[in-house]
């Protein structure tokens, strides 16, 4: 059944007499009227009414606002009023009054609220002359009786929309007392499959509305024979048994959703590419024209300076010594000694700047007395201004100093390691295989140090990877040294203000600052050691090791974990799978504790409904399980009959026998039932006419009950 | 009100000429439309339990709870489970069914208890 319906509004309603009775199955999920004697109805459409919320939208979104309990829950009155007034105007809009008796359907053992709400509805606001309530299991089962496919004595198993009923028959009347219904229907498959594929593709959750689920639902669905046995069927495909895969990947269903795949992205071509060179290239050539020519006018620049500071010296020589600042005023120098330095220093830059060899630099170092001349002569002896310029002088000295020595000691690690590789070479010559052995071991043992290392740096203990996922805590990732420190400190933020406070009256208490600070915190050099002698082991093991692999680092592969995250979406992505949800839906019909609901399943209800009726009597109980009909929308999954053959097979005493039929149209055989009733002779004697509405009350309504022996 | 609509069929007119007693009329503007009745109140306005207790009624005919044993499917899998999870409450088939529940989302652990009706409400 379509989840919309285009109805087509009926011409014809002042052919038929007022006699003809209009039939109604007021189902929880389908509404469907037509005229008495008729095999089908004339119009259906699902029982949904949208509100608009406000008064100027107007047929946004039709939210599944069932009034699946419609007799029962008189909440939904007035969008009854609604719908009623709908389906007559559907019929025809232009007649005056409804003059056609009516039967319309309820669900068993209706409460008399709904039944007499509907008959006010039916006499005082639409005018109908005579109304008759039946039940439309019951229709159903008279009506497959009729064709001969179930006895006069026999269950009906009723899986409905909202509900599920099993109706025991006895000599073709249904018996009340045998009665059994359960709150699980073909709204709670739906509900459940919607949920469940909303959190397993939480992505695609906008795509799960109720109407495509449901059309899932009825496409896809069905009854597993043995749901255990079913799933384990889905399960060894993930894990081990292959012979079976094939079969369960025949089972899965596969929905691919709307996706068009990216752009993908064209190599450039050849040309684009030597275009692209080309320009780089005419770039970098321009670049490197301005850096010349910025040089050259350095260049130039420096040899000017150059010749016009020698020209200056040159004329010093004649000039007088006290002449000197007198000649030097307009030249900006003071005394010849700042002439030379400067240019030393034009000359230096001057080399520099034309790229010749820092030669000077050597030449520097061996004439370290000549540069530092003051450092070796007393203070005493010296001026003001002299003694500033040998502090000065002395702090060149120990910065030089150092740079040396650090270059003298790297020469030495230089020396001692290649001893080391001699030495190595020299075993390795000697013994080929037990160095190889050695080397490896090393570097296992070295590895494993490493790692151990990181670990502690990262989580403080290994066992509480499994147990606490999700919940490593603060102190877990802290080694022990950390850990050591946050005690200190909380201990120290909590004992303020207990007790005497007698800190610092040792000298050791200051320790505890020392310990507390971060200073100390040693574990970022004391890898280092092993961090250089694993990567000297692995380069060498690569060298004379052909089957050498070095482990990968632990960065990378963290790295790559996080790859899905940011790879494009494919195809697979945009797949909506049903797989075990194709039988476990259903399967709440049978076991209404997965969702929730504490109640027998239906087999179950079988049972349940043939010990109502405690008859004692063991020939009727075959006879009613040997004519099991089962009708209404939700019995429309494959694999429905033999299940709850097998499910009643295990409830009965062994070799009754049980025959489980479906009905000829689970879905409108109610109605049809209803309109052979309502074309009966008899039918104007199970009336009730407006008139006896008015006379005897609502509360007569509690006795009414519908004939259903013809 | 909009009468392009009321002809496109999208909107129901408020007169209907079949009807005796209009909804206008019924429930005129501004008044309170009256109150509808829950299923609960129906049931208890019935008085059941001033009815015989072994004529069938529309409360007494529910079924009882199940005595099969219940069947503890994976709440994710749907796969049988045999093992139940103390922390999150869920039940699960294996023990790559346990890393997904660790690394569930609590709401969406309250979505799949909400499932079964096992959810913790906090009222």
């Amino acid at each position: 059944m379509p989840f919309v319906s285009q109805i087509k509004r009926q011409t014809d309603y002042n052919l038929y007499s007022s006699t003809t009775p209009i039939v109604i199955d007021n189902g929880a999920s389908n509404f469907r009227i037509g005229w008495a004697g008729e095999n089908d109805p004339r119009v259906i459409f699902r029982n949904i009414v949208q509100r608009p919320r406000h008064k100027t939208t107007v047929g946004r979104g039709l939210a599944p606002l069932s009034i699946a309990m419609l007799f029962i829950s008189s909440r939904l009155w007035n969008i009854f009023l609604t719908l009623v007034s709908i389906v007559w105007e559907q019929m025809d809009r232009s007649s005056e009054q409804i003059d056609h008796p009516v039967l319309i359907t309820e669900c068993i053992l209706n409460p008399v609220q709904s039944r007499s709400k509907m008959a006010e509805l039916l006499f005082e606001t639409y005018g109908v002359p005579s109304v008759a309530f039946g039940v439309d299991a019951a229709f159903s089962y008279k009506y497959n009786q009729q064709h001969g496919i179930c006895d006069k004595d026999g269950l009906a198993i009723c899986p409905g929309f909202t509900t599920t009923h099993v109706i025991p028959f006895i000599d073709g009347e249904p018996v009340y007392k045998g009665c059994s219904r359960t709150n699980i229907g073909g709204y709670h498959v739906t509900d459940y499959l919607k949920q469940l594929l909303s959190l397993k593709y939480p992505h695609h959750m906008a795509r799960f509305t109720w109407e495509k689920v449901e059309d899932l639902k009825m496409e896809h669905c069905y009854i597993a024979t043995d749901y255990a046995s079913e799933a384990r069927l889905f399960q060894a495909n993930s894990i081990y048994i292959i012979s079976w895969t094939k079969e369960a990947e025949e089972k899965t269903r596969c929905w691919q959703l709307p996706w068009v795949p990216p752009p993908v992205e064209e190599p450039p071509s050849e040309e684009e590419i030597a275009r692209k060179a080309a320009i780089k290239e005419r770039q970098g050539q321009r670049l490197r024209e301005m850096a010349e020519a910025k040089r050259s006018t350095r260049i130039n620049e420096l040899e000017n300076q150059l010749r016009g500071l020698e020209f200056l010296l040159q004329q010093l020589e004649q000039v007088e010594e006290s002449e000197i600042p007198y000649f030097l005023k307009d030249t900006g120098y003071v005394s010849r000694q700042e002439i030379e330095t400067a240019l030393a220093k034009a000359s230096q830059s001057l080399r520099k700047v034309k790229g010749e060899p820092k030669g000077e630099q050597a030449e520097v170092e061996e004439k370290t007395d000549e540069k530092y001349p003051l450092v070796n002569i007393p203070d005493n002896m010296l001026t003001q201004d002299q003694l500033r310029e040998k502090r000065r002088q002395m702090f060149l000295k120990t910065t030089s100093d150092g740079r040396q020595r650090a270059k003298q000691k790297r020469v030495e690690e230089d020396l001692e390691r290649e001893r080391k590789n001699q030495l190595d070479e020299q075993k390795r010559l000697e013994n080929p295989e037990l160095y190889l052995g050695e080397m490896r071991t090393k570097y296992k043992e070295l590895c494993e140090k490493v790692e151990q290392r990181k670990r502690l740096k990262t989580n403080g203990n290994h066992s509480n990877g499994n147990g606490m996922s999700g919940g490593v805590g603060r102190g877990e990732r802290l080694n022990a040294a950390q850990r050591e420190r946050m005690r200190l400190l909380t201990t120290a933020a909590f004992d303020r203000g207990k007790g005497e406070d007698n800190f610092g009256a040792k000298d050791e208490d200051w320790q505890l600052y020392k310990l507390m600070s971060k200073d100390n915190d040693d574990d970022d050099e004391g890898p280092d050691e092993d961090e250089t002698e694993l990567a000297r082991v692995s380069s060498r093991l690569q060298e004379i090791d052909p089957t050498f692999v070095p482990k990968p680092e632990p960065g990378p592969s963290q790295s790559a974990a996080d790859m899905p995250r940011s790879r494009p979406l494919t195809k697979e992505d945009f797949q909506i799978l049903l797989g075990v949800e194709r039988f476990r839906c259903p399967e709440i019909l049978f076991h209404p504790n997965l969702v929730g609901i504490d109640q027998a399943g239906l087999d179950e209800m079988a049972g349940v409904s043939m010990r109502r009726l405690s008859s004692k009597d063991q020939v009727l109980e075959e006879r009613l399980t040997n004519s099991i009909l089962i009708t209404g929308g939700s019995c429309l999954y494959p694999g429905l009959s033999e299940r709850l053959e097998a499910g009643i097979r295990m409830i009965r005493p062994c070799g009754s026998p049980i025959s489980v039929v479906r009905a000829l149209d689970p879905v409108l055989d109610a109605w049809r039932g209803a309109s052979l009733y309502a074309a009966a002779v008899q039918f104007p004697q199970q009336t009730f006419s407006r008139m006896d509405y008015f006379e005897k009350g609502e509360d007569w309504l509690r006795g009414y009950q519908f004939q259903y022996t013809l | 009100m909009e009468a392009e609509l009321i002809n496109a069929e999208l909107v129901l007119p408020t007169h209907f000429s079949f009807k005796r007693i209009q909804i206008y009329e019924k429930y005129p503007k501004g008044q309170p439309r009256g109150r509808w009745k829950h299923l609960k109140q129906i049931l208890q306005a019935e008085n059941y339990q001033n009815c015989p207790p072994d004529e069938p009624n529309y409360v007494n005919i529910e079924s009882p709870p199940s005595m099969h044993p219940p069947l503890r499917i994976c709440d994710i899998t749907g796969f049988e489970a045999p093992y139940h999870d103390p922390r999150t409450n869920l039940r699960y088939a294996n023990t790559d069914v346990f890393k997904l529940v660790r690394s569930l989302p609590n709401e969406h652990v309250q979505r799949y208890l909400a499932l079964r009706n096992a959810a913790v409400t906090l009222k």
